[in-house]
């Protein structure tokens, strides 16, 4: 077990295992978001309220799904760093927290494209948006915090123990803005029903969209981090290896 | 010397020290801290100005119209006293960092979570105390209805600790670096707008006759939650920053 846990620690190990992943990774990507996006953009009735504009839940919701998924990843991975002082761990948070601005984004983003026909408005101080943009803030924060540190062993404390602190807090944002102010329709449970308006013509097309966008997250998150790896480890032996390789 | 033989000296010292209890050096650090801002009355009086300055503002920059003032009054108290909170907190840790007196508080055998909540209280004694004090007069001047002078002033009592207590974690986060006002900013201001949220939501409450239990209680809550695990947060903060 312990040694298993140490192996994992290990960049190099993480490096050729990823670097076998990739491939596989990209090869389902690309299928489940050509299929997912075909069927979301061409197939799938149109809501008898919203016609074709409702096409874009099928990226907006992955993509804000994948969002609320990145503080509780920085969170663990922070918890990692402190604990066992794992390297690979703060790669991963540090690589996580840029991405997770991103994603954030998007997901503000499509939001306030979907909400301009549908509300009437690209902005309101609905809840769900509000936490959504606290958390872009707190993401940031944390990007600004990395850059601000030189030590890189600092900054890694530094900000494993700010996303900590941020994961604990986005639950409590969450709850005290959603008891603030609340627009935005709540989760709709899924049926099996086909009668249904959420039957699973609407929702299958959604699974395989998650499945295709989480698989997008994951493989920017490998690529950034293998890309951490090689300058932080640029001095190692396997490194240099690899690059001598590479020029041949 | 064998490392064994030194390493109990080393405890026997330790438990020396240790004799100084807790609580007394929880208290002497609280009297160390008053008296450093008794003796620099700027500290004690520019977070206050602030605060008065930037109320002034909103008057001049949104509208004089009573009805509009009436309106906005309790937010403008509240976002004012979180800025203010936010100024003052750079005298937190960096004075001490620099003198090295924090290397001294981190190098102490009594639990750092204590000397840092004393440092907390301190500050917000400074800096949220006066502040609360001034609220109702500056809620006068916004026209805020009467009824909502206790309401303010008890959510502001209730939520300022939990300004200084987020608040120095980012402190704690920043104190070794050299230009840190914004990026202070940057980290705490997000921490801090639930209390933000439930404070302001409380005043205006107040105006509609809505019960405020709920709002005092959650304000209370996060207090609560705050002393115990902010200064902890903080401690081990201040731990990686100045190593």
């Amino acid at each position: 077990m312990w040694l298993w846990f140490s192996k994992l620690g290990s960049p190099k190990w993480f490096y050729d295992l990823s670097g076998k992943w990739l491939p596989w990774l990209v090869a389902f990507m690309v299928v489940t978001m050509t299929v997912g996006l075909l069927w979301a953009l061409l197939f799938v009735p149109e809501d008898y309220q919203q016609s074709f504009t409702n096409r874009i839940f099928y990226v907006h919701v992955p993509v804000a799904s994948i969002s609320l998924a990145v503080f509780p990843l920085m969170a663990i991975a922070g918890a990692i760093t402190l604990v066992w002082k794992m390297k690979l761990a703060d790669m991963v948070a540090k690589c996580a927290a840029p991405i997770g601005v991103w994603f954030t984004g998007v997901a503000l983003a499509t939001g306030a494209i979907w909400g301009e026909p549908m509300w009437g408005t690209w902005w309101v101080w609905d809840a769900r948006l509000t936490s959504m943009l606290l958390q872009f803030f707190l993401l940031i924060g944390v990007v600004a915090l990395r850059s601000a540190i030189e030590s890189p062993d600092a900054a890694a404390r530094a900000c494993a123990l700010l996303s900590i602190v941020g994961a604990i807090n986005v639950p409590i944002i969450k709850y005290s803005v959603e008891w603030w102010n609340t627009l935005h329709q709540p989760s709709t449970p899924l049926t099996m029903d086909s009668n249904s308006a959420n039957g699973p013509e609407i929702w299958v097309p959604l699974l395989i969209m998650i499945a295709a966008v989480y698989c997008f997250f994951v493989i920017s998150l490998i690529l950034s981090t293998r890309n951490e790896i090689l300058q932080r480890e640029r001095r190692s032996q396997w490194v240099m290896d690899i690059i001598a390789s590479e020029r041949v | 010397m064998s490392e064994q033989s030194m390493t109990v000296q080393r405890s026997s010292v330790a438990r020396q020290q240790a004799q100084v209890s807790t609580f007394a050096a929880f208290r002497a650090t609280l009297r160390r801290d008053l008296l450093i801002a008794l003796k620099r009355r700027n500290d004690l009086l520019n977070p206050l100005m602030f605060f008065l300055i930037v109320v002034s503002l909103f008057p001049l920059g949104v509208s004089s119209d009573p009805n509009e003032l009436t309106r906005i009054a309790a937010g403008t108290v509240w976002v004012s006293a979180l800025l203010a909170s936010m100024l003052s907190l750079d005298n937190l840790f960096r004075a001490d960092y620099e003198d090295g007196s924090l290397e001294q508080l981190l190098l102490s055998p009594q639990p750092l979570y204590f000397m840092v909540l004393a440092k907390n209280i301190s500050h917000w004694l400074i800096s949220g105390l006066p502040v609360v004090l001034l609220s109702p007069l500056l809620a006068y001047m916004l026209y805020l209805p009467a009824d909502a002078y206790w309401t303010l002033l008890f959510t502001l009592l209730l939520g300022t600790p939990v300004l200084s207590l987020f608040g120095s974690i980012g402190v704690a986060l920043t104190v070794g670096l050299g230009s840190r006002g914004l990026i202070l900013a940057v980290i705490v201001l997000p921490l801090t707008m639930p209390v933000l949220i439930i404070g302001a939501k409380a005043v205006a409450d107040v105006s509609l006759g809505l019960p405020l239990g709920m709002h005092y209680a959650l304000l209370g809550a996060i207090l609560a939650m705050s002393l115990s695990l902010a200064p902890l947060a903080s401690a081990a903060a201040l731990k990686i920053s100045v190593n």
